[in-house]
Parts: structure tokens; sequence; C-alpha cells
């Protein structure tokens, strides 16, 4: 179906948000000790407790492995190679709206269409606009307020809500979780404190741009959100990078916990630099999110379109302890040139009627490698406990991998486990069918793949399915035909 | 916890009672799969393949390999529902026990202790070219100690029209005896047979059983195989089946799993050209103290190969299975078809049950699917043989029946189906 040189013109198609703003920022050299920790504490002012915080996780990390079960190859990462801190210099105590933004910051953001003001009037979106490490905008802050919803930088609410922040920080994915997890509770630069009080159904979805500017600068995010019971919010993520020769590392770790009641929705659309036509450079993404239904009755829902990354490592996972609680995964992950992604979902059914989705639906290109990895435990106690897994694989490319590793452990006879997984390519019929009448070869595909992944859009919110969309037809370019 | 000392320790100490070859070709097969037992990684739940298997306990056992021909056999030997009778006892082939003289003058068919010891180069060639012996602990142990167990050989266009069905019994005794049964199935083109396993634990308990089959299809042969395994509840089996198939072979297989207290089931399908099939089907029931484990990796590394595998659990009281499936297909390797299930159902609070079944892909005009369930009986299917008087009792075993039928009705001989459905209600009976 595809000829190499379509496949060839698929791999060069160029990277569209690969420049580089020329921002001044204070760099840690690279290197990671108990000194830098120090530094980037003493850099954010930190209190006594998250200094202590941090280095009990750096030095528990000091006793890990970095794990090598995924499926996934890249050379060995140096983290004495990295820097742990860079944030863009800021005159005074830093901007306190829009206007004193550096003009170049709203400039990058406005290449990426993401303009913070035009998203203010016009989407009624709240931007906590992350650039490298540190938070440098935050609009929609008083509107929120008067909802009694916080949405800040975990920076600030360390200092502004520390009683929050030591409650939840670390209770769903605690520092010795996993290797890159651990990593991130030592060296977290920045990220976004979420808290929905009570009965409060946030008034507008919330929105982060991670963006990564610093060459050898890791990125190491923090989310924490907290809907307490009966609240509402819709969470969206997005990202892009700029265009580097030498790999960066992205460790982040999102913590969500729904109380009674509450429904957290967390979406994300990630197309950060997949390295170039050789497989050269690209972001190693290794992430760790994790929600829990802690409340009875809560609901998390994952939804994702990982599109970019030289290196995926991501599995949002639920815990549903919480009874009659549920948790979803939506998941459309697309790898093309060298592309390498390993991700999925784990669902922990603990309480009584708990229930969970999976769709998970994975298109592989060029010399793509898309791996499903998927956990769903039934423990003793989820009686009546339901779980449904469908993940299909479509491959585009002789050259490409579509891998399917789930694992179901059913400790509950009364809990019912479904899972299904299909590989295939797109069938020349259904290209036929649309060839037939009148359709390009490449609409054709392109309408096929939007089918394909139309479970999965469809639980993205309005304009985020629309990016999404798009982003697929840009990503598959070339790829078919 | 499985350490370094724990696992070494227990190797070597049945590697010191090895006793000696039949062969300097085999001393040296032997002695190559000793030399790799230390560097091979531990078999503790750190490894994939051995996440949800224990085999601490196993290893804090001491068993005596069994280095010669028994003398014979105190029991009794179960009847054969064929005229090619072989009865192996502790992993031994038994000469006067078996009828193998009706079988056509140009078979081979026999204990492969003896054939090696006739110099027979047949089994020089091929044997442990089929199956790695570095593939973990038990198939290492196995090549170390390799002794005796089956031979068949079919030479080219040669049809049996009776299947060729082995008893595997125990002697027992006061030390925990360890069988090491090692066979050799070598199928010339178009040649055909019909294989029927019995794993019994005749005289035995307490006992080990680690058999390794390398089995060779030429182009068009066909083998049906199939394999009731009923150890002793107290007994640990392990059996690792490993097949090399050549260009439109057919390879149909059936494991019946009832017994044993921890038992473990390999196949490892592999095609060599294209045109191949294979099907491998398995049922298996587990309650209290019992674990059944099935690993299955079915390598597509041909185009044009199909492969099916149909895996059932019914599991009851505390009984746990663990299965993990796997099929790959190779990159080049278009035009596969494989497809893989596994159900289980769980008839009672405490059963577990681990299910991983996996697809690798590299190749991108293929058909590869999986499905997996886990659950317990339909209460509405129940209550609707219920409102036509069926006891209750009834209507859950003629469910569980339903169930396994699925897998039973595979079996083309039929008084082995007959046989494996009345052990089946055994089991059913005991719920």
């Amino acid at each position: 179906m595809s000829t190499q040189r379509e496949l060839d013109d698929l791999v060069k198609a160029g990277y569209e948000h690969g420049f580089v703003t020329e921002v001044e920022s204070e760099t840690l050299p690279p290197g990671l000790n108990e000194d830098t920790i120090r530094f980037i504490s003493a850099k954010k002012n930190e209190p006594e407790w998250m200094l202590e915080y941090r280095l009990k996780a750096y030095r528990h990390w000091l006793t890990l492995e970095e794990p090598d079960w995924a499926h996934l190859q890249h050379d060995p990462i140096d983290y004495q190679a990295i820097s742990y801190y860079s944030a863009p210099k800021k005159a005074g105590d830093g901007p306190k709206s829009l206007d004193e933004v550096d003009p170049e910051l709203i400039e990058t953001y406005n290449k990426l269409g993401i303009p913070l003001e035009e998203q203010k009037a016009l989407a009624g979106v709240a931007v906590d606009a992350v650039f490298d490490s540190v938070s440098v905008a935050t609009t929609f802050r008083e509107e929120l307020a008067k909802a009694g919803v916080i949405f800040c930088s975990i920076s600030e609410a360390v200092h502004e809500y520390p009683e929050l922040v030591k409650k939840y920080l670390g209770s769903v994915v605690p520092h010795t979780d996993n290797f890159f997890a651990c990593l991130n509770a030592a060296v977290f630069s920045d990220g976004t404190f979420v808290y929905i009080p009570e009965g409060v159904r946030c008034p507008m979805e919330l929105s982060t741009y991670f963006r990564i500017n610093e060459a050898k600068t890791g990125q190491f995010e923090r989310t924490l959100i907290v809907a307490d019971k009966g609240a509402y919010v819709s969470y969206l993520e997005g990202c892009t990078a700029p265009m580097r020769d030498e790999n960066q590392l992205h460790a982040a770790v999102v913590e969500l916990i729904a109380l009674e009641d509450a429904k957290i929705k967390y979406s994300t659309v990630q197309n950060w630099y997949p390295g170039d036509e050789k497989g050269r450079g690209g972001i190693y993404n290794f992430v760790t999110k994790r929600g829990d239904c802690r409340g009875d009755r809560s609901h998390i829902s994952w939804t994702q379109v990982e599109t970019g990354s030289a290196i995926t490592w991501k599995y949002p996972s639920c815990i549903l302890s919480g009874d009659d609680s549920v948790g979803e995964f939506y998941s459309v992950a697309v790898t093309r040139g060298y592309q390498q992604a390993d991700t999925g979902t784990k669902m922990y059914h603990i309480g009584r009627n708990t229930r969970s989705t999976i769709v998970s639906k994975g298109i592989s290109a060029a010399h793509g490698q898309n791996a499903y990895r998927g956990l769903v435990r039934m423990g003793p106690k989820a009686e009546n406990a339901r779980n449904h897994t469908q993940c299909d694989s479509l491959l585009i490319g002789d050259q490409c991998g579509a891998h399917t590793f789930p694992y179901i452990e059913v400790r509950n006879p009364t809990a019912k486990v479904e899972h299904e997984a299909t590989t295939s390519k797109i069938s020349e019929d259904q290209l036929f069918y649309c060839r037939q009448r009148g359709l390009s070869e490449e609409d054709a595909v392109s309408m096929i793949v939007n089918g394909f992944c139309k479970e999965v859009f469809n639980e993205l919110p309005m304009e985020f399915a629309v990016e999404a969309r798009k982003l697929l037809n840009i990503t598959l370019e070339g790829a078919v035909g | 916890m499985i350490t370094a000392e724990l696992q070494k320790g227990w190797a070597k100490s049945l590697l010191e009672a090895a006793g000696s070859a039949p062969a300097p070709w085999l001393e040296e097969l032997r002695s190559s799969a000793g030399a790799l037992i230390d560097g091979l990684p531990l078999v503790n739940r750190k490894q994939e393949a051995w996440r949800y298997t224990n085999v601490e306990p196993l290893l804090k056992e001491s068993f005596q390999p069994v280095v010669e021909r028994p003398s014979g056999y105190p029991g009794e030997v179960p009847e054969a529902i064929t005229p090619h009778r072989l009865v192996f006892v502790d992993g031994w082939f038994m000469p006067e026990l078996s009828d193998t003289a009706l079988l056509p003058e140009e078979v081979t068919c026999g204990s492969l202790n003896d054939a090696i010891a006739a110099g027979d180069e047949r089994v020089k060639n091929r044997l442990g070219s089929v199956a790695d012996p570095g593939e973990h602990l038990f198939t290492a142990l196995n090549t170390a100690l390799v002794n005796d167990g089956l031979f068949l050989h079919l030479p080219a266009g040669v049809k049996l029209e009776s299947p060729v069905e082995l008893f595997w019994l125990n002697s027992g005794g006061e030390t925990p005896l360890l069988a090491q049964p090692r066979n050799l199935v070598i199928l010339e083109p178009g040649a055909e047979a019909v294989l029927v396993e019995h794993h019994l634990p005749g005289e035995g308990e307490r006992y080990l059983h680690n058999g390794l089959t390398e089995i060779v299809l030429d182009p068009g042969a066909k083998l049906d195989h199939y394999r009731v395994q009923d150890e002793s509840e107290q007994a640990w089996h392990f059996s690792r089946i490993v097949l090399d198939q050549g260009s439109d072979s057919r390879y149909h297989g059936i494991t019946l799993a009832f017994g044993g207290h921890l038992a473990r089931t390999e196949y490892n399908g592999l095609f060599t050209a294209e045109g191949a099939h294979c099907t491998l089907r398995g049922l298996y029931t587990v309650g209290d103290d019992q674990l059944q484990d099935f690993h299955l990796d079915v390598r597509h590394d041909v185009p044009h190969c199909s492969s099916r595998e149909q895996f059932k659990g019914l599991l009851y009281g505390k009984g746990r299975a663990v299965f993990d499936g796997r099929i790959l297909v190779a990159k080049d390797a278009q035009k596969s078809d494989a497809e893989l299930t596994n159900d289980n159902l769980l008839l009672t609070r405490n059963a577990e049950v681990d299910t991983k079944p996996q697809l690798e892909i590299y190749a991108d005009d293929v058909k590869a699917s999986h499905g997996t369930t886990v659950g317990q009986l339909e209460a509405n299917q129940v209550f609707y043989l219920r409102a036509r008087g069926i006891d209750e009792q009834k209507a859950v075993h003629m469910l569980c029946e339903g169930f396994a039928a699925e897998i039973i009705e595979h079996i083309h001989l039929e008084t082995l189906r007959e046989q494996a459905l009345a052990r089946l209600r055994q089991t059913l009976g005991n719920l």
C-alpha cells in the first residue's frame, strides 16, 4: 500500500513547532546531587518540609535501578548530564498580569497557536502556561477564585496552601513508586495545583501548555488535582517542544484525587519533538500518571492523544478504591519515524461495583513501535466489578510494529473482565469503497484512521478534538497513499 | 525468596546425581547445558515468565533423579485405547510393559536411551536442535540430565492408522523422585501420526516431572497430539513442547490438565517455512492447593502461516491459574493469521486467575487478534435451567460441561473424548 518514497516523505515531514525562543534563562549546570536539590528548593523559597520531602526521594532514588521491562530501546540516559533547573529570567517578583510577561514568551505561544489573550476572551479557558519549569502566567485566577477553585502553580501552592499540598502530594504516587516518579519527587521544578472544593463544578475547562525549551533541560512537572466531594473538573494538558538534537528527558508526575461523587476528566494531547528522520534526538517521555477514586461513586477519566516524543513510557492509571467508582482510559497513540511508545493503563479495582473501560488505539507507521501495556486487577473485595478492554492496532507500512501486553489478575469471582485486541492494516475493501466514491487515497485513509480513533476523540473536549484530528492528519501525512 | 544460592544449590544437588550418559556426544550436550545453569536468571517473580508462579517451595524440596531404568513397576498399568502402548516409569521406557509389535517396521518408536546407545544418527542430529536448553532453569536441567524418553520417527509418507499411546507413571517410594523424560518426535515429509499422552501418578505421590519434548514436522507432515495431565495432587509437573514446523505441516495439540499441585505446560511453536498451521488447545481445572500454569509462545517467522490458540479454565476452591500466551509475527511474515483466546470461569469465592495474552507484531499485512474473559457463571443461565426443573448443582454441571465442551469436542478419538468427559465430571462432582 505505501511505497518507500511515501514513507520517506513521512519521516522527513518537518516538525511544525520546531523553533527556539531566545529568552535569557537561569540554568543550573548539568549534574545531580543533594546540592542540586537544595538549590532548586532554595530557588523556590520552599519550606523545610518540602526540602526534606525532596531529599528523602533523592536518597531513595539512589537505591533504585532504571527499569528495563518496557518494549523500548534507547541509549542509556546520563542523569548527570542533565540540568535540573531552568527558569525564564524575570524582573522583580515576576509578572502579575499578561502585560508583564516577556513579550518573546507571548510570541512563542502565539506561534504555537495558543494565544493566551485570545483564549481568555474566546474559549473561556484558563491557562497556566508553563515555559520550561516556572509558571509565567496564570489567567482567570480571579474568576476561578470566585467559585472557590484553586488553580495555581505547585510552587505557589506550597506557600499558600501548605496543608492541602502536604495532605495530598505523593499520596497517589509516592516517591517510592518507581524510578522516574522518584526522580521527579526529588527534582520537580514546577507544575500545576488544582483544588475544587466540595460541590463545585469548575466553571471552565482548565488547561496547561507545557513547553520544553532550554536544551539539556529536563522537565520535571508535577501536577496535583484534587476534586473534593461532588466536585467536577475537566483538565486539558497539551504540549509541544522545539527541535533539538539531543535527547531531552521528561519525567512528569500527575496525581489526581477524586473524593465522593467527584469527577475528574483529564485530557492530554502530546506532540513533543519525535526526533529527526534517522531517529536522532526527540523527547524521552517517562511519565507517571495516576488517579485515585478515593470516594464512593467517584469518577476519573483519562483521555490521551500521543503523537510526539521519541520515547513514550506512560500508563495513566486509576485506583478504584471507592465503591461504585468508575475509571476510564481512552488513548490514541501514533508512532512514526523511529518513535517508540509503550503506553497503556492500570485499573486497580478495590471497591465494590467498580467499573472500568479501556479503549486503546495504536497506530504505527514507518519504523514506529507501538505497545499497549495494561493491567486490570480485580481485588478480593471488588464485588461485581466490571472491566472491558478493547485495544486495536493499525499498521501502516511493513517496517513498523504493534504489540499488546495485557495483564489480567482476578481475585474475585463476581468480577467480570473482558479483553479484546486486534491488529490489522487498513483493509483494501474499505479503501476501495471510499476510492470508488471519489475520495483521494489520502483522504480515504485519513477518514478511515479518524474513524478508527473516533471512540477516543469523542471523549475529548470540543477544541481538543478538533486539534487532535488535525494533528493526526498532519502526523500521518505522506504515511499512506 | 529465591536466591542465587538456593537455585544453584538445588540444581547442583541434582546434577551431582546425574549418572553416566550412553554416548560421548550426549555427555557433551549434557555438560554444556549444565554449564548454563549458573548463568541463568533466577526463576523468581521478578522474571516475567515466573511472575505469577512461585516455585520457591519446589526449590526447597530435594529430589532424587532416576538415572537408571527401573527394574519393574509395582502397580497396575492402565488399559490402552490403541494397540500401540508405550509405558514409561519415572521417565524411563519399559519395554516389557509396552506393546509396539504392531507398528510398521519402518517406524521407530521406543526408548531414546536405547536409540542413543545404538548410535542412532537421527537422534544425534536432531536432539537439542529444536529446544533451547537455556530457556530457563528447568529446560537446562532437563538437557543436563538427558537419559530416556520417547523417540518416535516416521519416514516420509508413512501414515499411522492407530494412535501411539504413552503412559507416564511413577514408582513412588520414600524419597521424592525426579523424572526427566526427553522426547524426540520426527515426522518426515508427508508422515502422519496421532500421539496420546497420559501423565498419571502411578504409585507416586510427591514427585517432580520435568519433561521436554522436541517435535520436528517436515513438509506436509501432520501430528495430532493429545495430552492428559492427571498427576497426583502433590506432584510438580513441568512440560515443555517445542515445535519446529516445516512448510504445509499441521500440528494439532490439546492438553487437558486436571492434576498436579503445581503444573506448568509450555508450548513453543516455530514455523520455519510457509503454509504451516498450528492449533493449540487446552482445558484446565484447578481446585484447592493447585496451580495450573500455561505458557505459550508461537512465533510466526515466515509468511503465510496460521495459528489458533484456545484455552479454557474452570477454577474452584482456592485454585489458581496462570495463562501467558504470546504470538509473535516477525518482520516480513506477511499474511500471518493468528488468534489467541483464553476464557476462565471462577466457580468459587477464592479462586484466582492471572492471564496475559500478548501480541507482538512486526508485519503489517496480518490478521492477529486475542481475547480473554474472566467471570463467573451467568446467573440467568442457571436460572433458565432451574426454571425447567433442573436442580442447581446439575445446572452448574451442565453449564461447566458446555464451557469445556468447546475444547473436548476437538478430540478426534472417541474413546479419549469420553474419558476426558468422564474425568471432567469427576472433578465437577467434587465441587
